[in-house]
């Protein structure tokens, strides 16, 4: 028998006011996969996603029910630190997000926060980082200029660095290719499927190709419900639900 | 006929256009010409740093009056700073709706307030609220009307000016922004440090400055607490008399003394160039934070 | 874990900073506003309100304040419209006809800056300047063109905002077909930001009838209703400061009653202008 994954969500449901966003969502995520969540603009992926982070709290207006267990521990139990559920997620969202402060700064920022002041051992982990998102080449001699001078697909790989940095379980990736050009677009993706062999990887997008190139797993997501998810090869094959064909083929999008 | 409607029109507006800027100078013009009469007698850094303030006798120092003005705005700014911006910061980022919705109106009833009504609500309970609590708690006798209530009164009127500014700067801040910080495992308070704040500097800034040039050139709310006493004020319970309530108040006899009127314009002329240096300071600085933050 | 424990501190501490920041900025404006109602109910009373002060009122005796009501009124009015006549094509010209980079709408908009941080007290002495150029006394007139000037940058400031928001997608429609630029400033921009133009009117004039310090040289002060242009008139501000500066606490807690109703009068304007956002946006695209 497998094991349990580490991250399950169960009969989720999300509403903003009277609008059911999520309808009892219930997923398995695989470890050390990549899950790519598909769907048409507006059917909850992001939400979905957010809603790991424990980002949706501050939304107003949001009624959140079901549960989200990480290894076990239910991240919307009151009693669970949010702060400490996020840093074990890594978010990378549309657009880059990089914090107004140096290149180096926004590496350190999540490791800093955590108690790390040490000079020495963050500029070891800093150098780690950008050359784990694949960036230290091109950046090693601008590590103090202010992060918004980088292009805006180092900008990209900066902010995947960035989340690698506070040594997260998961990654969460929020069409994290939307805003870039097919070359800076390559290498993220590249990235994330060499990342998958230490972490738990979650994209959203809207780009089959995408999902085709990257995802190992699957989940089509459709007005707020999970309508079917499994394996790549057999999802991609053999769509059960007439409305993941409808989606595959193009006539719902 | 549409067309010739349009033209007079937009040359009509143009002109008009003009006034703005011409009002800055005229103003400027104006004032420096009626100081003329006094700059004669006296020199611009000696009529500054004079301390002696005796019209009758001719003798014109500002000194008292500009220590006034000064020791008033830096209290009220030590307190409006602080309380303005951290309730910007509840405000955007922790309060719930609702009480966000209920204390803007609030904002802006107290900044529609008007001067005097300050200045009569400072008379009835700052003033003896420092005179009879605050100055024996220190161990200092105080009539009341000192710095301190000038400040206190003054920092309320400041509060709607600076929250105002500061709301607007934080809600320009990208929330993904936040929710960046927040993954990282930050807390609400640390990315309100590290990133909220750090983002919206240069407008924090620009708040910051707009209270202070409310605050100094405020007149009849601060001239009804702070005693009006033409002395250097050695600690925030004395009297004061800054340079707007000392204009207001001899308004009545500046025609009967020699240059006195002329005093009074030079007093104007000051507080006109202390708003325009502010304004190209703000200015300047904003553009090299601007360059160095982007 | 200690540092998170720290982290939590520090947290709950600021908190508890901004917490009681609100509550003192948010508590100033009642407990302000319910002082000066407390303090005024003794003297507060109708005849106040009808009448003008007769013989011996600030020494105690009967009369009102309906001279500095009034007053105050007309020059406010009077300001006000000064002030929309110079501001609004001011507003409109920059928005429409130059670029947010032209020189001329930066040195313009620089120079509403600076005027709108211009303390009163100095407008006063500038308009005690032009009185005494016009060869003018103290009187409604010069205290209305004073006030006007001080409206001046509030007003087009406030305008500023909100035109500056109306979609360009809009104008472009309008000349599109074939209005020219005046047609399309006044029936669709000023149309579409009504309410905001309106709102910016309200808080000129609610800064204008409540401002001390300009009139106090240029406006006068009289027991009699304002009869012309050219005479001095009273307002309110100025007879509150006056009666608080009397040695008797019957004139002082008319004082006190002065600056309720000027209070009030604020508080209607805050509202109205709140109630015709709300009527007029139902009007505009959003």
């Amino acid at each position: 028998m497998e094991p349990q994954p580490h991250l399950r969500i169960r009969n989720l449901s999300v509403s903003y006011g009277a609008q059911e966003v999520l309808k009892n969502v219930s997923l398995d995520v695989p470890d050390r996969k990549i899950t790519v969540i598909i769907g048409p603009s507006g059917c909850g992926k992001t939400t979905l996603l957010k809603s790991l982070n424990r980002l949706l709290d501050s939304v107003d207006g949001v009624r959140i029910e079901g549960h989200i267990f990480i290894d076990d521990e239910d991240i919307y139990d009151p009693r669970v630190e949010a702060t400490h559920i996020r840093k074990k997620m890594g978010l990378l969202s549309q657009k880059p997000q990089v914090l107004p402060m140096s290149v180096f700064d926004n590496i350190a920022y999540g490791p800093k926060i955590h108690g790390l002041r040490d000079r020495k051992r963050l500029r070891v982990l800093v150098e780690r980082e950008l050359k784990a998102a694949g960036l230290w080449d091109e950046v090693k001699d601008r590590l103090h200029e202010p992060a918004s001078r980088l292009s805006v697909g180092q900008q990209q790989r900066l902010c995947l660095a960035r989340g690698l940095a506070v040594e997260p379980e998961i990654i969460l990736g929020d069409e994290p290719t939307s805003a870039l050009d097919p070359q800076s677009s390559r290498i993220v993706e590249q990235r994330l499927i060499a990342l998958k062999s230490e972490y738990t990887v979650i994209v959203v997008t809207h780009i089959l190709r995408q999902a085709r190139r990257i995802a190992d797993h699957l989940a089509f997501l459709y007005l707020g419900e999970l309508v079917e998810h499994g394996p790549a090869a057999e999802f991609f094959a053999n769509p059960r639900d007439p409305r993941t064909r409808a989606y595959l083929t193009g006539e719902i999008s | 006929m549409r067309r010739l409607k349009d033209l007079l029109a937009r040359r009509a507006m143009f002109l008009l256009t003009a006034v703005p800027g011409l009002l800055v100078f005229l103003m400027l013009f104006g004032l420096l010409l009626r100081s003329r009469a006094i700059l004669a007698f006296h020199s611009f850094t000696g009529l500054l740093f004079g301390s002696g303030w005796h019209p009758l006798k001719g003798e014109f120092g500002f000194l008292p009056f500009l220590a006034g003005t000064l020791w008033v705005t830096l209290v009220a700014m030590i307190i409006a700073v602080p309380v303005s911006l951290l309730t910007a910061v509840y405000l955007s980022e922790y309060a719930p709706r609702s009480v966000r919705e209920l204390t803007k109106p609030v904002v802006d009833l107290l900044a529609g307030i008007p001067s005097v009504v300050y200045g009569v609500w400072g008379v009835l309970m700052v003033v003896p609220f420092v005179g009879k609590v605050l100055a024996p708690l220190f161990g200092v006798y105080s009539s009341g009307y000192s710095v301190l209530s000038g400040g206190i009164v003054l920092a309320i009127m400041v509060f709607p000016t600076i929250i105002h500014v500061a709301l607007e700067v934080f809600s320009a801040v990208p929330h993904e922004l936040r929710e960046t910080s927040l993954s990282l495992g930050a807390t609400t308070w640390e990315t309100v440090k590290h990133v909220v704040l750090r983002k919206g500097l240069q407008g924090i800034f620009a708040a910051v400055v707009l209270g202070l040039s409310r605050a100094f050139g405020e007149t009849m709310a601060v001239l009804m607490v702070v005693g009006n006493v033409a002395r250097l004020p050695k600690s925030v319970f004395d009297p004061a008399y800054p340079l707007p309530a000392l204009i207001a108040n001899n308004y009545g006899e500046m025609m009967s003394i020699p240059r006195y009127d002329s005093a009074l314009m030079f007093a104007a002329l000051v507080l006109l160039l202390v708003v325009l240096v502010f304004n190209l300071g703000a200015r300047f600085i904003l553009v090299k934070i601007e360059r160095k933050v982007e | 874990m200690r540092t998170f424990r720290r982290r939590k501190i520090e947290e709950r501490i600021f908190k508890v900073l901004m917490l009681a920041s609100t509550v003192v900025v948010t508590a100033s404006l009642l407990v302000i506003v319910g002082t000066i109602v407390v303090k005024s109910l003794p003297a507060l009373r109708l005849s106040m309100l009808v009448q003008t002060p007769k013989g011996g009122y600030y020494l105690g005796k009967e009369g009102g304040i309906l001279n500095a009501i009034a007053g105050s009124l007309y020059l406010a009015s009077g300001a006000t419209l000064l002030a929309v006549l110079l501001s609004l094509p001011v507003v409109l010209y920059l928005n429409l006809y130059t670029r947010k980079s032209s020189v001329l709408a930066m040195f313009t908009r620089f120079s509403l800056d600076v005027l709108w941080g211009i303390p009163s007290i100095v407008y006063g002495a500038f308009g005690f300047i032009v009185m005494m150029t016009l060869g003018l006394r103290a009187s409604l007139l010069a205290g209305i063109i004073t006030v006007g000037l001080l409206e001046i940058p509030i007003m087009a400031r406030a305008m500023d905002e909100v035109i500056r928001l109306v979609p360009p997608a809009l104008k472009d429609a309008s000349d599109s077909l074939g209005a020219t630029k005046l047609e399309t400033a006044l029936k669709v921009v000023v149309k579409q930001a009504l309410p905001g133009i309106l709102t910016a009117v309200l808080i000129a004039f609610g800064r204008g009838i409540g401002d001390a310090a300009s009139v106090l040289f240029t406006a006068g002060f009289t027991d009699s209703l304002p009869g012309s242009l050219l005479q001095p008139a009273a307002t309110l501000p100025l007879a509150i400061f006056f009666q608080l500066g009397t040695p008797f606490p019957e004139v002082q807690q008319r004082a006190y009653a002065s600056a309720a109703v000027l209070t009030l009068i604020i508080l209607v304007i805050s509202l109205v202008s709140r109630v015709l956002i709300k009527r007029f946006t139902r009007h505009t695209i959003k």
